[in-house]
């Protein structure tokens, strides 16, 4: 059994890793590592102006958005992923690498997963601070930018980062519309042997443990490095407020 | 492709008839799962509060595990893996019981029990220790007060993340496609592939999905509302 | 615009005129008239839910009104303006809150020196040098690296008042500024005020310090169940309250 999955590994790490590349598209753990970083990436700026939309007090403004974060707390992701599949390819007019489809899925779903946890985040510092910017005279998004925005913002940290490891397990449903990553490897690992598939998704699943396991324990230390932080110079509504958000983003 | 016709589905016997028969299974899926997820919760959660030491750590293993490893990773693992490693007398058997459907609760259960047993415990541990001391000092023993001060009170405080979390096992139970599952994904896809109506038939899908999360979500908000009247009045 | 709200087009810094305010059916505010001169401290006092806090909110429109009119140095603060108007009015009235509302994710230096920069403009060097200036004023030199969570409160709102005073207003409004203190630390926040008053601030002040509106406030204005029952210098209200409600308010605060 061991001396399998030894075997295998040997056979086929640079596949698992880099998918075919360089003869093919890069895929692998690389492509898993750079879609899931790209998705965060683009999410949390789209996160925040969906955020200010929802708080916005302009209705047209208001209401498709909050339409959309019930849509993607509502409906499974591989909806989501069916409905890109479908129709960036008629609003770009070409042919998308399924990368692409998969890249916008997530970040239109993490944006608005992230955005609920901006608004919390704002929403917890309560009223006196917007008051306190406006009183001072600045404008509402003056006060935004330099009040409210970097508190929210920096309560958010641990929320970004198990944000990060929930959408590294999200891009395996990528399988479905054939993104080359790391799932997508160990399935084309398992089309060739054809006589091991517990051994090679044994090795899949290892793998994706010590990525997230690592990830969330980094992501651990810097939660408790900021709620000490935030314990000198915060009262601790806000710590109350981040254990809410948590509870909004973790999802399996 | 024609113009916009939801008709073209509703109308249709033959597709109608495919979407019950998707949303049957997923409702068997959710509710096995479900129901499975939550039986192990209480077992891990009192592993967890037991005084063997040996205990917790498996436990925490099992969370860690379940936790950290994909859903669909779990679920391929257990259907292309564990299946094949099985006495043919038993892959036999659960071939002819709906294999795909067995394994979808199988796997989503034991994932999302990971999830239920740590949404009670830290429901729990948010109960002042004063709770327990206050009903010791009335003449309750352990069990008395676990049973009316601690465990009411920390059940209320896990409802909002179980609640949560019994939304992402529903929208997870779509997941159940990839192993072959017929859920009611499953069903979109055929129909899509049948009547080439792809927006018409995907708006119907996810009008349903969206109507049975928010059910859920509903459901949810009513038994905080219940468990808690002073708080959800005010609310 | 920003000369002409420096400019005494009138002789009152703030003048109330029929300002009536509600929520749904409960009327918090009725037909309120008032003025304060310039240099003029006054004291609002009264029960509380007597409608205090809100008045001193809508002056500078952190609350809106149903009808009537407030204007500041003859600006009409609550007529249609654009916000980049109001903004720039709000800059030129000072406000101080009950729970200080200090910025926590700024130092001490930088929640005074942060508005000054990015509000008016003013260069960042100069205006830290200015906080700095402030700071000593407060008496809280010492304190411009802290952040507010290191703070006691009467120190935070020594602080939430250089604040205040760096955007150089004309006047300021106290919003029970030591309502949220432990007893030991009122005295030090009222000292400030205190000082503030001796250099010719004019202050509208919502507070419960008796003590205060009898040795500082030129006037007093006595307010219950939303409107202003009784206008007064210190000495007349203390010793010879005119209106019921007055008397048995200061009887009950002498028990």
């Amino acid at each position: 059994m061991i001396t399998d999955l030894i075997a295998i590994i040997r056979d086929y790490w640079l596949l698992l890793l880099i998918g075919q590349y360089p003869n093919g598209p890069l895929g692998g753990l690389a492509n898993t590592l750079i879609l899931s970083a790209l998705s965060i990436a683009l999410a949390f700026p789209v996160s925040i102006l969906l955020a200010l939309a929802r708080l916005s007090k302009w209705t047209p403004l208001r209401w498709p958005v909050t339409m959309l974060v019930y849509v993607t707390r509502g409906v499974p992701l591989l909806m989501l992923i069916l409905w890109c599949y479908f129709v960036v390819p008629l609003v770009t007019g070409t042919d998308v690498p399924s990368f692409v489809i998969m890249l916008t899925t997530l970040v239109v779903y993490q944006g608005a997963f992230l955005s609920e946890v901006v608004r919390a985040g704002i929403v917890s510092l309560g009223h006196g601070q917007m008051d306190a910017a406006r009183a001072l005279g600045h404008s509402y998004l003056g006060a935004m930018r330099f009040v409210i925005l970097p508190q929210a913002l920096y309560n958010m940290i641990p929320s970004i980062l198990s944000t990060f490891v929930s959408t590294i397990k999200d891009t395996t449903l990528g399988y479905v519309i054939n993104v080359p990553d790391l799932t997508f490897a160990a399935s084309q690992v398992n089309n060739q042997l054809l006589t091991q598939p517990f051994q090679v998704f044994l090795i899949l699943a290892l793998v994706y443990y010590a990525l997230c396991w690592s990830l969330t324990h980094v992501a651990n230390r810097i939660e408790r490095r900021i709620a000490r932080r935030r314990a000198g110079t915060v009262s601790a509504t806000i710590s109350e407020t981040a254990q809410a958000t948590k509870m909004i983003t973790e999802q399996p | 492709m024609n113009g916009f016709d939801l008709s073209a589905i509703l109308s249709n016997p033959e597709f109608v008839s495919m979407l019950f028969h998707g949303i049957e299974a997923t409702f068997i899926i959710y509710v096995g799962s479900w129901s499975l997820a939550m039986s192990l919760a209480i077992l891990l959660l009192g592993i967890r509060f037991s005084p063997l030491p040996v205990g917790n750590s498996l436990v925490a293993a099992y969370v860690s595990y379940h936790r950290n490893v994909p859903t669909l990773v779990q679920l391929m693992l257990w259907y292309f893996g564990i299946f094949t490693l099985m006495p043919d007398w038993l892959t036999g058997w659960l071939a002819s019981h709906n294999a795909e459907v067995i394994f979808a609760i199988i796997g989503l259960g034991l994932c999302q029990a990971a999830y239920f047993s740590e949404d009670l415990r830290s429901g729990l541990r948010a109960v002042s220790p004063g709770q327990m001391e206050a009903a010791k000092a009335l003449g309750h023993g352990y069990v008395s007060a676990m049973r009316f001060v601690v465990m009411p009170q920390g059940v209320r405080n896990a409802l909002p993340p179980l609640v949560n979390h019994s939304v992402s096992l529903f929208k997870n139970s779509s997941l159940a496609l990839v192993i072959g599952a017929p859920e009611l994904t499953h069903a979109i896809k055929e129909i899509e592939n049948l009547s080439f109506r792809t927006f018409e038939i995907y708006l119907v899908g996810t009008l349903i999905y969206l109507f049975i999360s928010l059910l859920i979500m509903a459901g949810g908000a009513y038994l905080s509302m219940r468990a808690n009247p002073a708080v959800g009045g005010h609310a | 615009m920003s000369t002409s709200a420096n400019e005494p087009r009138d002789p009152q810094a703030i003048r109330i005129s029929n300002v009536c305010k509600s929520y749904g059916q409960y009327k918090v505010l009725k037909d309120i008239s008032a003025e304060v001169s310039r240099g003029e401290v006054v004291v609002i006092c009264g029960p509380s839910g007597s409608g205090k806090s809100t008045l001193i909110r809508t002056v500078n429109r952190l609350e809106e009104i149903n009808s009537g009119s407030i204007s500041f140095n003859g600006h009409d603060i609550h007529a249609p303006m654009r916000t980049k108007e109001l903004n720039l009015l709000r800059s030129r009235i000072g406000f101080v809150f009950q729970n200080f509302n200090l910025f926590p994710h700024l130092s001490v230096l930088d929640n005074i020196a942060m508005s000054p920069i990015r509000v008016k403009g003013v260069p960042a060097a100069e205006a830290r040098a200015k906080a700095v200036k402030l700071l000593e004023r407060v008496g809280l030199a010492d304190k411009q690296n802290a952040y507010p969570g290191q703070l006691s409160g009467g120190q935070q709102q020594r602080v939430a008042i250089a604040r205040a005073l760096a955007m150089e207003p004309p006047v300021m409004l106290f919003d029970e500024p030591t309502s949220a203190l432990d007893p030991e630390m009122v005295g030090e926040v009222l000292s400030v005020m205190k000082s503030l008053a001796s250099e010719g601030m004019t202050m509208l002040c919502v507070t419960h310090e008796m003590g205060f509106a009898r040795d500082v406030a030129d006037r007093i204005w006595f307010i219950d169940a939303g409107q202003i029952l009784e206008t007064a210098t210190p000495d007349e209200f203390f010793k010879n309250p005119q209106h019921p409600r007055a008397q048995r308010f200061l009887a009950d605060l002498r028990h």
